[in-house]
């Protein structure tokens, strides 16, 4: 498997948006060489924030900037964002609609593998979900996080990006257009059942829905890049033409996509689900594909829920 | 450890041409503080005694030493001000409206739905909030933001926060000294309120903060000391805060919580209370008003 660091991906995207842009700025917690930020200090010295390992800081400071006009990008480890600094966040940014875009490096546990519970952040969409007013994005790979950058960018008001570890498999070898708050089709094989999905964990799903192939069973793969706002209408569309539902997430099981989905069915189109992710316990460290494989995130687990929901399906109807 | 500062003392303590801005300077606080007590009176909600030992501060920031154009609340070049120790807003309130942002009788509206006034300042909600506060502790850090834009951006303003003493506890504070001591931002001057109580009780009596004033020394800051109801001192230590552009500035003002109106000084269950009728009546009499 392709990897490409999307970490990179924030930090070259960045500057590219400061030669064109004064106002682009970057916050940073003692969070330098988590980002790879150093072209982008060599380059923007004076635009470029460390507050030191004080994230609650970071995000006011940032609002402070926000509020002058500037565009502050505080990038730093997912669950110092949105747990260290989730007050911050609500209060000082989404409340007033500043103009701040949050980075959430170790996005899910593969992302944080090897570092244990601390470094591993699985509640991050969660938390934020319940905050009015924040665009939440999980995009797929590293060209998607270039396309999200930009996107928030220059979309004014409070934005979330959950990036990975810095080794992120390729989704999409070529590149393919972004558009925020739009849920995308990967895969139209058929009606028996759709699995929504997002981030680095896409290429499992992608395999799983190969293994369904060969077993007759037809999946639709949508990508729900753009967590909030949900594209309803396109969830509520697909759902309706299939009538069972997978999600498929690197979070916990409660709160993220697997929730966000949940809210649909129950609410617009009521069709089985079943839920795949972390279920709702504290993971270990581990190399990233072994531990989704024990934390039952596998392609394994994937086909089975999308047995189970077509299952569920028949003896509903 | 603080004493009670009666009203106009610090008049005669002036000296020269200042005499006439600090006569004004105090008639202006007096009727600010018959403002803050009849507002939260009327509007049966928010916090008398905060906000009444603030007052001096913040009519010394808005009626003699801010940059500021009320008709153009977001200015880009104005100074900017936030009141870290958002419960204490109806001073703020008060001075706003006095000022021209908007009309006095949205005061009564204080806390109710359809008000502009919110119960702790909202930047959106309220022509010249410059920032979004009353979560403890933040302010210094959001303040430590708006200096370093305009530092980045060549505008020359400064930015005053006032934060409370009890609010210090928060860890967030630190956090703020120590990246505004290492950007040296000159152009930051923090006003610490402190009348030593907290909503809990007295502040020594909750937390092990004080001293206070060396703690902030030893993060490097330009500190200074002084009555927080004294006019000249106000604007001495503003003139010297500004000229320090190396550092960012405390200035640690002593206050009296519940300061002008004898009842609530020593009663700390003027942090939160609403005056009655009578004790509206008795504070307007020792506020020189109706």
């Amino acid at each position: 498997m392709k990897h490409e660091n999307t970490r990179i991906a924030v930090t070259e995207t960045l500057m590219e948006l400061a030669a064109k842009d004064s106002n682009i700025a970057l916050v940073c917690a003692d969070s330098l060489l988590v980002l790879k930020a150093k072209p982008f200090v060599d380059e923007y010295p004076d635009r470029f924030f460390d507050v030191g390992i004080a994230e609650q800081n970071a995000v006011c400071c940032a609002a402070g900037m926000a509020s002058c006009g500037l565009i502050p990008f505080v990038a730093t480890y997912a669950g110092f964002i949105t747990m260290r600094a989730c007050e911050q966040v609500r209060t000082f940014v989404a409340y007033p609609g500043l103009n701040v875009k949050l980075i959430g490096a170790n996005g899910g546990i593969g992302s944080g593998e090897r570092e244990g519970v601390t470094h591993q952040f699985f509640e991050d969409l969660g938390i934020l979900r319940t905050i009015s007013g924040i665009t939440i994005v999980v995009p797929a790979d590293a060209g998607q996080v270039r396309e999200a950058v930009k996107a928030v960018a220059y979309t004014k008001g409070p934005a979330y990006i959950r990036i990975g570890s810095g080794r992120d498999p390729v989704v999409f070898e070529e590149y393919v257009p972004f558009e925020l708050g739009k849920a995308r089709i990967l895969r139209k094989a058929g009606r028996d059942v759709v699995i929504f999905a997002n981030g680095f964990i896409l290429p499992r799903v992608l395999q799983a829905a190969e293994e369904l192939e060969q077993k007759g069973i037809k999946a639709t793969v949508v990508e729900v890049h753009t967590l909030k706002p949900l594209d309803n209408e396109r969830i509520a569309n697909v759902l309706d033409e299939c009538g069972a539902a997978v999600t498929v997430e690197d979070h916990n099981i409660i709160g993220g996509l697997g929730s966000a989905i949940a809210e649909v069915i129950a609410e617009e189109v009521p069709v089985p689900l079943v839920r795949v992710g972390l279920r709702d316990t504290f993971p270990r460290s581990g190399a990233t594909e072994e531990l989704l494989d024990h934390y039952h995130i596998g392609v394994k687990d994937i086909v089975g829920a999308a047995c189970k929901a077509i299952e569920k399906k028949k003896s509903v109807y | 450890m603080n004493q009670i500062v009666k009203r106009n003392e610090s008049a005669d303590t002036g000296g020269g041409a200042m005499d006439g801005h600090i006569e004004k300077l105090t008639e202006t606080a007096r009727l600010l503080r018959q403002d803050i007590v009849r507002m939260i009176h009327l509007a049966g909600d928010g916090h008398p005694g905060p906000s009444l030992s603030v007052a001096d501060i913040v009519v010394a920031l808005y009626f003699e030493v801010m940059h500021i154009d009320p008709s153009n609340p977001r200015w880009p070049e104005r100074d900017r001000f936030i009141l870290s120790k958002g419960h204490a807003c109806p001073a703020l309130y008060a001075a706003l409206a006095r000022l021209g942002y908007f009309s006095l009788d949205e005061l009564p509206g204080l806390r109710s739905l359809e008000s502009m006034l919110q119960g702790h300042p909202d930047m959106n909600k309220t022509p010249g909030i410059d920032s979004t506060s009353g979560s403890l502790g933040n302010g210094i850090s959001v303040g430590l933001g708006m200096a370093l834009a305009g530092r980045l951006k060549g505008q020359d303003y400064y930015t005053y926060v006032v934060t409370g003493d009890g609010e210090l506890e928060e860890g967030v504070v630190w956090e703020a000294m120590m990246a505004a001591k290492h950007y040296n931002v000159g152009r930051l001057v923090v006003f610490i309120d402190n009348n030593e109580m907290q909503s809990g009780g007295p502040v020594d009596k909750v937390s092990g903060l004080y001293p206070i004033l060396p703690k902030v020394e030893a993060f490097g800051w330009h500190c200074q000391e002084i009555n927080g109801h004294d006019f000249v001192e106000i604007l001495g230590a503003l003139e010297r805060a500004k000229a320090e552009t190396e550092h960012p500035s405390v200035i640690l003002a002593h206050t009296v919580k519940g300061q002008g109106v004898p009842f609530m000084i020593g009663d700390n269950s003027w942090h939160k209370r609403v005056p009655t009728e009578e004790e509206l009546k008795e504070a307007m009499i020792a506020l020189g008003g109706d």
